[in-house]
């Protein structure tokens, strides 16, 4: 007998149902929580566990290339080791990791607190997984350290980033600008505003193109404004990873969830309308410690050289620079982060004197023979106005005067036909309004009219004030980039172009997107006799004996121009030490000028500030650039087709084998490398070491100019082997 | 110890229960050959060696003379006391909990055999406080066995190990409510449950313990925070949610059909910790999916049918109550532990019996399986 079926255990059959079945909803209970997370969340819980172990990785796009009319780089990228952390695998991040780098990496407190700080700002959404980078430029050492306590520093990784590198000693720095890592500001703002802007962009191709902490950003320059056209799309790669965040070398594993990288665009190049070649000659043959030289063409409105001095360094800037190196930046008294070519205003000057000049002769008040008497100076009611030469020009006629800068002669004309007048062609001439450059930050200047003064000067406007205004001083106020402008436009018979850069956008294997024409704003009335008047004078400037440059002359080349030696009536703002007194309060040197006279190609202004005097301290630069200029016109023409002989890329006869092999370098760098049967896809891409510039760049034979280069990225910074 | 086996009982050996038994240790050894891979230890050859001990002991056990285990379930128990009293002083720590003796090479679990010891005595005290039909047991009777559950409950529960004090408590309560307690213990059980339920949720709807809480503020941190995850899980999955969290992804993604023998990634990318152990069911779903966790819960359910079986066929009460108490036991358990890694109890520490890794763990299953073919053995003797 037992206990379930006799006697006195009956009762418990009854129990042993009920206990068989609540043992059965237990399991049925359990059974409809599988299916509930089996079944009806599967796909959640897939995405889920994908999203553990699949480690998307950005891939930066490289950055575009500038390079200057004749196809040199100025701008490339070279690979940099950089330090990064990815929180959320950073196990005891505070406590273990850090202090360990920091000992290593020999990091001071203030670094150490840096890179906390920058850990522990709120993830973004959705990033935590995504490597920040910490510190930039690690050494070979550095990065062997790591390496090799790989095991002990979770989270940790060392990432090759492409790392902009700007041709040094080219005073260009002011054009081509620098790049720094994006803030976590700019970073929501800029991506906000692309999400904003393209409401239709699919979210990979918005994620693409979306900013990522650790991207560059152009801060200033073309970089800046050509931020959109260089960046380049950036694409990604996966990486498995376990849950310590290393990344995993199975096969199997990689081969069901590889195949999903998505290989970066690189931006766009610019080849700008400056030629390096004259760029660098400007550099060299400006004397001064402080100024700007600019170069244009007066039939386009294209820049073909332009320096500002002094300069910041575009490569520290980029993000090797220290705070300390930044504030020292910011209190250097000569300010190198003053862009002077058109976002410093100056006095013009006697080059100004063309405005006034052609004012009088437009006003027929004076013609080509009226003389006016120079005795050193010009009475207006109870003041005399003097003129540079006190013993005075005597009878000076209009070319006369320009020739001799005699401000006797145009305190005359203000006096005779007023300030609006003036004005009137100073305006026409492009003063006192940005010339729409864009690239650059531009200082509008000041052409001062009785209505300005008016309405800044109190008690008015004033007659005398024509006269300061007439001869380039009182309020007048310019932009070395505006006088370059203004001589253009005298210098081509009335058309007033806007001043550009950019030669054209191409994509980076060279194929042409976008090429900039010249841009002519307006035509102004400029009676060719009147031209004809100012450019005999200031030829005659430069040419003839008593013209305020005629030490300067050049003997092949006929240049018209004028010198010019602006008072400095107000220091700066900027304090300056008893010792430096002296140099903040010397003159401004100005040469303005165009060539050849009679037929003029390039205009080129320069301005030595606090240099002393025009004729002596800018005038030479100025006559260098223009000698310059016309032998690499003439070795350009003659000896084209010489050259052509000499490049394989322009003959497929000779030396095939170069250029498929770069060819393929450029495909691997563009799509990359993700197929899943490649056994070292997912390994460590062997270490690449920063290359040297190609020392072809760096020194073009004169007489040989480099020609085009061919165009691939050799010299971006390759993803993978 | 006497030995009492005769060939006639041989078809009395419950097979449903025993093959069941063998077929989900087989399964949890190709299983753990999975969640431990190199470059872990390949765990599965141990846990092999283990079962084959365990098969030898289930035998011994079954053999055993039926007596002779009823008359060892009090020194049994008192000497599972004692460990646990000893574990105080020289026990282990592991995960911030003494539950471990480490002898030689061997790290064992008193709380694992505690139960086995408690099943024993009440068995023993149900038996010899018999009550006829439609009798039932007054709240004076249950102070004993209520004194032999308690005491190790609390025991295990403060070195602390709440999974097993739980499995414990359920257990011992499941075999007092099938003795037959008066109406109004239900009752009273009834609001106990309901006030549990209120001091849950009034301790719990706020978002720190503070001076209204009842029971909340004397839970250690771990243990709150997993309360709290449990009823929020998919807060913290970075902290304290961490487990659930992760388990959950791997039962989830393991869909219908399952990723693959070896083929799971929560596992061998290491997201699951106590892999081999705790949460092994979290492997076995990730890789083989909902029908085969169903067919693991099928056997789970012929497993405690057999042992079902096994008390209705006892010759006696002792019989009867030790067999209902290994099946609520073993139910239990795997309740606990497939509830707890699928997201429906809270992180507790706890075995799947067969499945999970770990000598103590099986052993003791082992030997509950072998008081089941014991008891199984000798139903028609009298």
């Amino acid at each position: 007998m037992t206990i379930g079926q006799h006697g006195t255990g009956r009762d418990f059959r009854k129990r042993y149902l009920y206990l068989g079945g609540a043992i059965a909803l237990g399991l049925l209970t359990l059974a409809l929580q599988l299916y509930r997370l089996q079944i009806v969340n599967n796909e959640r819980f897939q995405l889920l566990s994908e999203a553990n172990f699949v480690k998307k990785i950005r891939e930066p796009a490289s950055r575009g290339l500038i390079k200057d009319r004749g196809g040199n780089v100025l701008v490339d990228n070279r690979p940099s080791f950089t330090l990064m952390i990815t929180s959320a695998l950073c196990k005891d991040c505070r406590t273990q990791v850090l202090p360990k780098l920091a000992s290593w990496l020999l990091w001071d407190a203030a670094q150490l607190d840096r890179v906390e700080a920058l850990l522990k700002e709120t993830p973004l959404k959705g990033s935590d997984f995504q490597p920040i980078p910490v510190q930039n430029h690690l050494t070979q050492e550095q990065f062997d350290t790591i390496n090799a306590h790989k095991l002990y520093l979770p989270g940790v990784d060392v990432g090759v980033v492409p790392q902009r590198s700007y041709r040094s000693g080219t005073g260009l720095e002011h054009v081509l600008g620098y790049v720094g890592e994006i803030s976590r500001k700019d970073l929501e703002r800029l991506n906000g505003e692309l999400a904003k802007n393209n409401p239709d962009l699919e979210p990979e191709e918005l994620e693409r193109r979306s900013y990522a902490l650790g991207s560059f950003l152009g801060r200033r320059g073309l970089e800046r404004y050509y931020e959109g056209s260089l960046r380049g799309r950036d694409g990604s790669r996966q990486e498995l990873v376990n849950a310590r965040g290393v990344t995993v070398g199975d096969k199997r594993l990689q081969a069901l969830f590889g195949g999903l990288s998505v290989p970066y665009e690189p931006g766009n190049n610019l080849v700008l309308s400056i030629d390096l070649r004259l760029q660098e000659a400007a550099e060299r043959a400006f004397p001064g410690t402080a100024g700007a030289v600019v170069v244009v063409d007066v039939e386009t409105g294209f820049l073909r050289a332009v320096v500002s001095r002094p300069v910041f360094d575009s490569n520290l800037m980029s993000g090797r620079i220290t705070q300390a190196e930044l504030v020292s930046l910011s209190k250097d008294p000569l300010q190198p982060m003053v862009n002077r070519v058109s976002a410093q205003r100056y006095s013009p000057g006697s080059t100004f004197k063309v405005v006034t000049a052609l004012a009088a002769l437009r006003s027929g008040l004076f013609t080509l023979r009226t003389q006016v008497y120079c005795g050193g100076g010009y009475r207006l009611g109870a003041r005399t106005w003097r003129c540079h030469k006190d013993s005075g020009h005597g009878w000076q006629d209009g070319k006369a005067a320009l020739q001799h800068s005699c401000d006797t002669y145009y305190y005359k004309v203000a006096d005779t036909v007023g300030l609006d007048p003036i004005a009137q062609v100073g305006r026409e001439l492009g003063l006192g309004a940005p010339t729409g450059i864009k690239v650059l930050a531009e200082d509008s200047g000041i052409m001062p009219d009785p209505a300005y003064h008016d309405r800044v000067t109190p008690g008015g406007y004033a007659r005398g004030m024509a006269l300061n205004s007439a001869i380039g001083q009182g309020d007048d106020t310019v932009t070395p980039l505006q006088v370059a402008m203004m001589y253009a436009t005298i210098a081509n018979g009335g058309k007033v172009f806007r001043p550009q850069l950019v030669l054209r956008n191409e994509t980076y294997d060279g194929t042409p997107l976008e090429t900039f024409r010249p841009a002519l704003l307006r035509t102004i009335p400029l009676s060719p006799d009147h031209r004809q008047v100012v450019v005999d004078a200031l030829s005659a400037v430069v040419n003839e004996p008593g013209g305020t440059a005629y030490g300067q002359r050049l003997k092949e080349i006929k240049v018209a121009g004028k010198t010019g030696t602006a008072q400095v009536s107000r220091l700066g703002k900027v304090r300056v030490k008893t010792a430096q007194m002296d140099y903040f309060l010397r003159d401004h040197a100005w040469f303005a000028s165009f060539a050849p006279a009679d037929k003029p190609e390039i205009a080129v202004v320069v301005l030595n500030e606090h240099g002393g005097h025009g004729g002596v301290d800018a005038a030479p630069t100025a006559m260098a650039v223009i000698k310059k200029y016309f032998e690499l016109k003439k070795a350009d023409a003659e000896p084209a087709a010489q050259v052509a002989r000499m490049d394989p890329a322009m003959d497929p006869s000779q030396e095939p084998s170069v250029r498929p092999e770069q060819g393929n370098g450029a495909e691997a760098g563009g799509t990359g490398n993700d197929g899943p049967t490649e056994p070292a896809a997912f390994e460590r891409p062997p270490i690449p070491l920063p290359e040297l510039a190609p020392p072809a760049a760096a020194a073009p034979a004169p007489g040989q100019p480099k020609a085009a280069e061919p165009e691939v990225p050799a010299d971006r910074v390759e993803g993978g082997p | 110890m006497q030995l009492r086996f005769e060939r006639r009982l041989l078809p009395n050996v419950p097979w449903g229960m025993v093959s069941s038994a063998l077929a989900i240790a087989l399964l949890g050894i190709w299983n753990l050959s999975s969640a431990a891979r190199p470059p872990q230890n390949p765990v599965w050859k141990s846990q092999l060696a283990y079962l084959a001990f365990g098969a030898v002991v289930m035998g011994v056990v079954g053999i055993l003379d039926y007596r002779f285990i009823q008359r060892m379930a009090v020194p049994l128990y008192a000497l599972n006391l004692v460990a646990l009293v000893m574990l105080r002083f020289i026990g282990h720590k592991a995960k911030g909990a003494e539950s471990w003796f480490i002898v030689g090479p061997l790290r064992i679990q008193p709380a694992e055999f505690m139960k086995l010891g408690i099943l024993l005595m009440l068995a023993k005290y149900f038996h010899e406080h018999p009550k006829r039909d439609h009798e039932a047991y007054g709240p004076l009777e249950y102070i004993a066995p209520g004194l032999i559950l308690f005491v190790p409950f609390a025991m295990i529960l403060v070195q602390p190990d709440l999974g097993s004090a739980l499995m414990i408590f359920f257990t011992g309560l499941t075999v007092f409510l099938f003795s037959r307690p008066k109406r109004w213990i239900w009752v009273t059980l009834a609001v106990g449950i309901v006030g549990v339920s209120g001091v849950l949720w009034n301790d719990y709807v706020r978002d720190t313990p503070d001076h209204r809480t009842v029971l909340r503020h004397h839970l250690k941190r771990h243990q709150d925070k997993r309360i709290s995850g449990w009823l929020d899980p998919d807060s913290d999955t970075r902290g304290s949610n961490y487990h659930s969290a992760q388990s959950r992804i791997a039962v989830g993604s393991g869909g219908l059909s399952g990723k693959g023998w070896k083929r799971g990634t929560q596992a061998y990318l290491r997201f699951l910790p106590e892999q081999h152990t705790d949460i092994v069911f979290s492997v076995w779903a990730e890789e083989h999916g909902l029908v085969l966790c169903l067919l693991l819960l099928g056997l789970y359910g012929g497993l405690f049918a057999g042992a079902l079986g096994v008390a209705f066929q006892s010759r006696d009460r002792f019989g009867a109550f030790l067999a209902v108490g290994v099946a609520a036991m073993l139910f239990w358990q795997v309740f606990e532990n497939i509830g707890m890694v699928t997201g429906l109890l809270p992180v507790t520490g706890i075995t799947l019996p067969l499945m999970s890794y770990g000598g103590s763990s099986l052993l003791s299953v082992m030997i509950s399986l072998g008081l089941l073919v014991n008891v199984g053995l000798r139903r028609h003797i009298f």
